[in-house]
């Protein structure tokens, strides 16, 4: 008797762990060669894919084409393209753990998608909000100031009102 | 500790943050050991994640040179 109980409580608490939300985090590659118009029709079809599994958004952003670091091979209807450029974007969402899987399954199966990561993450943003340090910041007490030169300060020294006023009249007479 | 996350209060390691994982590997594109990074065992696990994230999604490279 006390077994039984004790074997539908697992189950309650295994089941209460299976239906917990959770929040991950689906980064994309769409393939170069789809057109802009046409990207947001695939984001669209992964949208989809989360919803379907009873998911929520949090956070997005927006595909946009980049350089990537190495090409990517993919296998299309028998041949081996590489891709050196793609269409990254990435959705943030709340799901349980199958519908991860399912979500994880379904971008895979997008022929348009090159590469996807599912992972779980948090719901904070967690972009760092700081700006990368460059190899050598310049400070500006490094800036060349002009010095003036001994011998000439010296010549020239403090003028007088006298001096002043003559030289004056020299510019003025003209 | 001084490092560059807690010098910048960072507290999560995102894998699209490219510029800031690249303070962490080496020109060969390998991941610096935590003697070089001075990070906290906690956050060492956290970029080594993140870069290997990266590395994956064709972010960063596995090898450079």
């Amino acid at each position: 008797m006390a077994e039984a109980v004790a074997e539908t409580e697992q189950k309650t608490t295994a089941e209460a762990v299976e239906d917990a939300l959770r929040v991950y985090e689906v980064g994309y590659h769409i393939a170069p060669t789809v057109k802009d118009e046409e990207v947001e029709k695939v984001v669209g079809g992964i949208r989809a894919a989360i919803e379907k599994s009873g998911g929520s958004f949090i956070a997005e952003g927006a595909p946009s084409l980049l350089k990537l670091a190495y090409q990517i091979e993919v296998r299309e209807n028998g041949k081996r393209t590489r891709y050196d450029r793609a269409h990254f974007g990435w959705i943030k969402f709340e799901v349980t753990t199958e519908g991860a899987k399912a979500v994880s399954h379904a971008v895979k199966n997008e022929k348009d998608i090159i590469r996807s990561l599912v992972f779980r993450t948090v719901r904070e943003d967690t972009r760092a909000k700081m700006k990368a340090p460059t190899l050598r910041e310049v400070k500006r007490t490094d800036t060349i100031r002009s010095s003036v030169r001994r011998g000439e300060a010296a010549e020239k020294g403090p003028v007088s009102e006298e001096q002043l006023d003559a030289a004056l009249d020299v510019l003025t007479a003209d | 500790m001084n490092n560059i996350l807690t010098q910048n209060d960072i507290r999560h390691v995102d894998y699209k943050d490219v510029d800031l994982l690249k303070q962490f590997v080496n020109p060969h594109g390998r991941i610096m050991g935590r003697r070089r990074t001075n990070l906290t065992a906690k956050q060492q696990r956290a970029v080594e994640a993140a870069i290997k994230r990266a590395r994956f999604m064709a972010l960063l490279p596995y090898i450079a040179k």
